[in-house]
């Protein structure tokens, strides 16, 4: 008990510039965030509030019309880790598991779809997108599109971390199952896929921050009011106005972030467990 | 059908409030919707424009406005991929600057053939000026604003210029008697938008020009211009401005200024609204912006354009018509703090009494536009590095803008 | 990862098709193909499709509202070459990756270490550390601009709070105080993602090979010097080729921050781009630089992996 003592007290120790650096912008959200519009530009700067007042909240709330804006960024990131999934899950089985020709071009194409930062394709996206017709017009200016757009760049990330782990489930499980009669598919879903759940969990969350926090693609493709996603409404607070009000900005981003923090806590279990699965032997 | 669809918009509009029209219209129409991108100036923009849409379809049921909001930020970018992606919409806000580029490229509809004399009469026209290109009316002036010195009464009585500064040398004197006093004394901007903007009011002042009188090749390396930024630099040196100049932008300088820490700070009319609810207890004055050899001040406007593809074009107009009635325009310059830009709002007494504002609308007629050229973006970021690298000392004056004139004249 | 697949070689698994027996091979590769194809069409389609017209923007004369009027060959890619702000971001587009990417990593693999330490709120631990994933990059940037604000932000405050310095310093007013500040937030944004590919390799580690080390007497720092790293090293390579991708093209950082200015001091080249791009209205060369972008990280890449073949 005393050692793992000992060894607790230092493992904070040498995390703590990391864990202080880490936590000193939400300490800054909190405290700007609580502050009435008059003390938020105080000189010099203080940490706590004269007077503490939880009005940036529903301030902020109506400019950024959260109302609007949640329910968007959650369909957009649902539908964004259901497409990466289902592209990324097939692709991800076959070459962890499969011997073809096109493997090494597979994978070079895949690093090379990372290299194109979608802030440089912007034109190019939004030409592609006007030129698909849907609903009454085209992609533009709908969530599908950027749905498209967020699973589209998802894919090599997804897939060499997915098969990264499908690699590391032994094949006997599988193969157990086929010597007793089993057929493929049935074997796939009934032995591999349940051992593939903690990584298909850490996909999924990435690829749901991904689309939650994206900024770019949805700035260019969302243009009415009430499709644009979290991000885009609070960094709005704060972009080309000419006065900006810092505690409702601090106050959306700290909505904007709890969320995603609460799911990446929550999947912190699955990320270490899948991330440990290669060490069973 | 002319005739008519404006006796329903001004009937409706000079009633204010929502009017149902009197006789339905006889001619069948479709409902049609008009897409309008807005540039956002404050958090009232949004909501403003929504209840004119709002007005507007309850006096035209059959027409419909869709506003979209966006920053200025991206309003460029956002424009850009439109027009790539041939999404244009009907209506736009853009900065007056950018009108030349719109109309070269053939995606701006000239206006004249809707505008009706009275129409035409409404506007002041020394607005309607930089919207016109080539004779023909591109873009209506839907804000338009000028520049002018902000001075702190406390700071400057102290400093013995009670009434504000004049020229540049009560400027200096002021500044370093501020100075002494412990506070910042001349406001310089050196950062993001409008950074050159802060130097041309020290340029003009000395009778300097940006363009040539052709728009062919730049003019700001002329001896004024030189006089104009080594001024602007010796105050630096001397501490007579904040420092780090290049950190401070326009918005950055008005909070400096609105918590009495700045004494001096050229801006535009906005401030004063900013100030009576920020800063109430403020004892500030306005006087015209310092003069060198001249009088001089920068005037902006700001325009609504209409989409050569538009389809809906007559009533996209009809919707100008309305928004450019006396009401709507009050409301938009109560809220925003802008200059009026029609004769109705001019005599409006809210704006024709107001001893601040007059001081902006006195400055009109020395008032310099930006020039009407092609890449203004261009030649303001040339500019603007120039004037960068010269506040961090990385160079000379003469030579910072000789450079920018090189590569700006490329651009022309 | 060394996986247990080897013994599988001996048992071949029943084919997909059992009922047509001459396909079975033909259905394997088939398969494969099958599988992977949904991802192939998804990339294409959002992926290199728009490359392809930005290639054909940087082969244009375009107007600033990205109207194509006529092709222009090699004129823009000539023009960005002759623009000393290009090689200016160059170097420093070379400057940023390096040294975040570097920092990266250095302060990734002791986090990692430490964090698979078994100890009291470890879970809590790992937890915070991964915090920063969670911010979107945008509002991160805002963030942090906020905080290195001279007159309001914290850590001025915290600073004169300290008494650690007299006045205000004015980190975003030149080159040489903003540029290491938003290398800082780069790493500090670089290391969730490091530390938990890290963690990955570490975790895949055997156990047995520590314990016999320890008994024939190797120091802790011999054990890591000799056993960890050479067994993480495939991982730190992994971490090193995806972060110089993330990094080489990381936009929000410097663009919310500085803007690439003051005087281009700060741009690398994707800001640079965006500004050709959006602020000055010139797409077409913005497309080139674009196009130049690719070439480099592609370039680094494929050596890259070369040299780890040769090495292998």
């Amino acid at each position: 008990m005393k050692r793992k003592l000992l060894r607790s007290l230092l493992s904070w120790a040498v995390l703590s510039p990391l864990i202080v650096l880490v936590l000193f912008p939400f300490a800054v959200m909190i405290s700007t965030a609580l502050k009435p519009e008059t003390e938020v530009m105080s000189y010099p700067p203080r940490w706590l509030p004269r007077h503490w007042s939880f009005a940036s909240f529903p301030a902020m709330w109506e400019q950024a019309h959260f109302s609007t804006a949640i329910p968007s960024s959650l369909i957009i990131c649902f539908g964004s880790v259901l497409l990466t999934l289902c592209v990324a899950i097939p692709a991800a089985y076959a070459l962890a598991r499969l011997q073809f020709r096109l493997k090494p071009f597979y994978r070079l194409f895949l690093l090379v779809t990372q290299m194109l930062a979608p802030v440089l394709l912007i034109l190019g996206l939004f030409r592609m997108a006007a030129a698909v017709p849907f609903g009454d017009g085209s992609l533009v200016n709908t969530r599908l599109g950027v749905i498209l757009i967020y699973g589209a760049f998802q894919i090599a990330f997804s897939v060499w971390m997915l098969s990264a782990y499908f690699a590391a489930i032994p094949r006997d499980i599988e193969e157990a199952a086929w010597i007793d009669g089993c057929g493929r598919i049935r074997a796939i879903w009934h032995m591999f896929l349940p051992l593939a759940v903690p990584a298909i969990a850490v996909c999924a969350s990435v690829a749901f921050v991904y689309g939650w926090n994206e900024y770019v693609v949805a700035l260019t493709m969302l243009r009415s009011q009430d499709k644009q996603t979290v991000t885009l409404q609070a960094v709005n607070l704060v972009a080309g106005r000419y006065s900006v009000e810092w505690n409702q900005v601090m106050a959306a981003t700290l909505v904007a972030t709890l969320p995603v923090a609460v799911v990446f806590a929550a999947l912190q279990r699955f990320m270490v467990r899948g991330l440990t699965l290669g060490a069973v032997k | 059908m002319g005739r008519q669809a404006t006796g329903f918009g001004r009937r409706a509009a000079l009633g204010g409030a929502a009017s149902l029209p009197l006789l339905r219209p006889t001619w069948a129409s479709a409902a049609e919707t008009v897409h309008f991108v807005v540039a956002e100036y404050s958090n009232a923009t949004g909501p403003y424009f929504q209840q004119m849409a709002d007005e507007f379809h309850k006096a035209n049921p059959d027409i419909e406005v869709n506003i979209d909001v966006v920053n200025w930020n991206s309003l460029l970018q956002t424009l850009q991929t439109d027009i790539s992606g041939g999404t244009t919409p009907d209506l736009s806000i853009i900065g007056t600057r950018w009108l030349l580029d719109f109309v070269k490229d053939g995606v701006a509809e000239p206006l004249d053939s809707f505008m009706t004399p009275q129409f035409r009469n409404r506007f002041v026209p020394i607005f309607l000026q930089p919207g016109s290109i080539g004779g023909k009316v591109y873009g209506l002036p839907i804000a338009a604003s000028a520049r002018a010195m902000f001075y702190n009464k406390e700071m400057l009585t102290k400093a013995g210029f009670p009434n504000g500064p004049a020229t540049w040398n009560d400027v200096v004197a002021a500044a370093k008697k501020v100075k002494a006093a412990g506070a910042y004394g001349f406001g310089l901007q050196g950062k993001e938008i409008e950074t050159d903007v802060y130097w041309y009011y020290a340029l003009w002042s000395y009778g300097g020009e940006l363009v040539n009188k052709q728009g062919k090749a730049v003019a700001f390396d002329s001896p004024a211009g030189v006089k104009a930024l080594t001024l602007y630099k010796m105050m630096i040196d001397q501490g007579l401005t904040e420092t780090a100049v290049t950190s401070y932008n326009r918005e950055d300088l008005q909070n400096l200024f609105k918590q009495g820490r700045l004494s001096m700070v050229i801006t535009a009319p906005f401030l004063i609204g900013q100030i009576a609810k920020e800063s109430p207890n403020l004892q500030y004055g306005i006087v015209p912006v310092p003069k060198g050899t001249t009088e001089s001040t920068y005037a902006v406007t700001d325009s609504i354009v209409m989409f050569k593809n538009s389809k809906v074009k007559k009533s996209a107009f009809k919707f100008l018509d309305f928004i450019f009635t006396k009401e709507p325009r009050v409301l938009f310059n109560k809220n925003e703090g802008f200059l009026p830009t029609t004769k109705a709002v001019a005599e409006d007494p809210y704006f024709a009494n107001d001893p601040r504002l007059k001081v902006f609308v006195d400055l009109m007629p020395r008032a310099h536009f930006a020039p009407v050229i092609v890449g203004w973006e261009d030649v303001a970021k040339d500019v603007i590095d120039a004037l960068q690298s010269v506040y961090l000392g990385h160079a000379q004056p003469a030579a910072a803008l000789k450079r920018a004139s090189q590569q700006a004249d490329q651009v022309l | 990862m060394v996986s247990a697949g080897r013994a599988s070689e001996q048992v071949r698994p029943p084919a997909l098709l059992d009922a047509w027996p001459s396909f079975r091979l033909l259905a394997r590769q088939n398969l494969a193909l099958l599988l992977i194809l949904p991802s192939l069409l998804l990339a294409v389609a959002i992926i290199l499709y728009p490359f392809f017209v930005i290639v054909r923007l940087s082969l244009s004369n375009v107007s600033p509202f990205g109207q194509l009027r006529g092709f222009v060959g090699w004129a823009n890619y000539a023009g960005v070459l002759a623009d000393p702000v290009f090689y200016g971001s160059l170097v420093r587009t070379l400057i940023w990756t390096a040294t975040v990417v570097g920092g990266t990593v250095l302060i990734s693999v002791p986090v990692a270490l430490v964090l698979q330490q078994d100890f009291y709120g470890r879970g809590i631990a790992r937890t915070i550390v991964m915090l920063p994933w969670a911010l979107s990059l945008a509002m991160a940037a805002i963030l942090w601009e906020w905080s290195f604000n001279a007159d309001y932000g914290m850590i001025n405050g915290i600073l004169q709070g300290l008494r650690l310095i007299s006045g205000p310093i004015h980190w975003m007013a030149r080159a040489d105080t903003a540029f290491p500040v938003e290398i800082g937030v780069g790493i500090l944004v670089s290391i969730p993602f490091t530390a938990t590919i890290f963690q990955g390799g570490l975790s895949s580690m055997p156990t047995d090979i520590y314990e016999a080390a320890r008994i024939d007497g190797a120091s802790a720092w011999q054990q890591f010097r000799y056993l960890t790293l050479p067994l993480l090293k495939p991982f730190i390579e992994i971490a090193m080729v995806l972060n110089v991708i993330y990094v080489f093209n990381s936009f929000p950082i410097i663009w919310v921050m500085t803007q690439g200015g003051p005087d281009n001091a700060t741009h690398i080249l994707v800001t640079y781009a965006y500004q050709l791009a959006f602020s000055l209205g010139r797409p077409g060369p913005a497309a080139a630089v674009s196009v130049l972008m690719l070439a480099i990280v592609l370039t680094f890449t494929v050596v890259y992996m070369r040299l780890q073949r040769e090495e292998a």
